[in-house]
């Protein structure tokens, strides 16, 4: 499995886009999301085993709550399963809490994403609950994956992305007897 | 109201603090950017709502959008950096080794010459009187090619605007 340090794979999944547009209908519902999707942005990539299952709505729809506190933190949220964008928009259409759901739903029919991750199940082959955060250069900040049965909560994925951005950037944190601040890295590695 | 609405607002009692204001605002060490930025900010940070507006209405006119949204951003951040920052300073012990856990991601990106915000991040620490946040932004600046003179100037608004700003609440006051 990927972890922290290593480049999110580059993708092209078709996907139920969000909110009232996904419930448009074939034709008007999908959309293509790629890794070049929404460049400069911290991505959430989260995926769940299958489909139309009990833990994942629940989960699905916690995500989409804060997927608000998301925007705010500069961050988009994927969802991911390996259920092809058919079987997303009827399972959006079917199920009262994900009907309204304000982030996509990536279909990884071809399995070429999970398995670049390494988070293909052994037994089931499908999508373990993998949890990604992404920074805007791509590359993976936070790993985290529970078995098939074990849900995830979502508002630790946000206090994780709250302390991956959470940089003391103010020359204030300088201490006396610490080596002097080099503005000149400083603003280098703040541009 | 303007600048010269503001200083026709101090009394007599105050008269260095108007006359004061009146150089300041063409002080000639600064960019008009550095200048109008350095007012605005310690207009905010010193809370008075009428020298707030006097200053915005005077000095963000001329500047770009973004540059006066930069000086109300030093304003808000440096409110809760120099707090924060002020009490591990001067107790000392852990706290300045501790993750702070605050966001202020605005200093990475603040939509402005890092140096002009820098500038106002000091006027505002001299309002606000975080003694080393005062010195480790005059490191910055000053390593950034600033000279005294300049860092000086901004400290000498920082201090103009805050004493205007406690006058005019003391008026209101007795009024």
């Amino acid at each position: 499995m990927l972890t922290v340090g290593d480049k999110f794979p580059s993708f092209t999944l078709s996907a139920v886009k969000p909110g009232a547009e996904g419930l448009g209908g074939p034709g008007k519902s999908f959309t293509e999301i790629s890794d070049a999707s929404d460049a400069g942005k911290w991505k959430i990539v989260f995926f769940w085993p299958k489909d139309f299952t009990f833990v994942c709505p629940t989960e699905i729809a916690a995500f989409g709550k804060l997927a608000g506190e998301f925007a705010d933190r500069d961050a988009v949220v994927y969802g991911v399963s390996i259920d092809s964008e058919f079987v997303h928009l009827n399972w959006r259409v079917h199920n009262d809490d994900i009907r309204d759901l304000p982030i996509p739903m990536l279909a990884d029919i071809k399995r070429e994403l999970s398995s670049a991750l390494g988070i293909l199940d052994k037994q089931a082959g499908v999508a373990l609950r993998a949890t990604f955060i992404v920074d805007p250069e791509g590359t993976i900040q936070w790993a985290a994956v529970n078995g098939l049965n074990v849900g995830r909560n979502p508002q630790e994925v946000l206090r994780v992305l709250d302390a991956l951005q959470t940089d003391e950037l103010c020359p204030c944190n300088w201490e006396k007897g610490h080596e002097t601040l080099q503005p000149q890295a400083l603003f280098e590695h703040a541009g | 109201m303007s600048l010269e609405a503001l200083r026709a607002r101090l009394p007599e009692y105050a008269k260095d603090l108007k006359l004061n204001l009146g150089s300041l605002a063409t002080e000639p060490a600064l960019t008009p950017q550095q200048r109008a930025g350095t007012f605005i900010a310690s207009a905010l940070a010193s809370r008075n709502a009428e020298v707030t507006k006097a200053l915005v209405a005077e000095f963000g006119a001329g500047m770009a959008p973004e540059a006066l949204t930069a000086a109300k951003a030093a304003a808000a951040i440096m409110g809760m950096n120099n707090v924060y920052y002020r009490f591990t300073h001067l107790v000392g012990g852990d706290y300045p080794n501790m993750p702070a856990k605050l966001r202020m991601n605005v200093m990475a990106r603040p939509g402005v010459d890092k140096l002009d915000f820098e500038l106002w991040s000091l006027a505002v620490s001299a309002v606000n009187g975080c003694g080393m946040c005062m010195q480790s932004h005059e490191r910055v600046v000053t390593q950034g090619g600033l000279s005294r003179e300049q860092v000086q100037a901004a400290v000498r608004i920082a201090a103009v605007v805050h004493a205007t700003a406690a006058v005019l609440d003391g008026e209101d006051a007795l009024r």
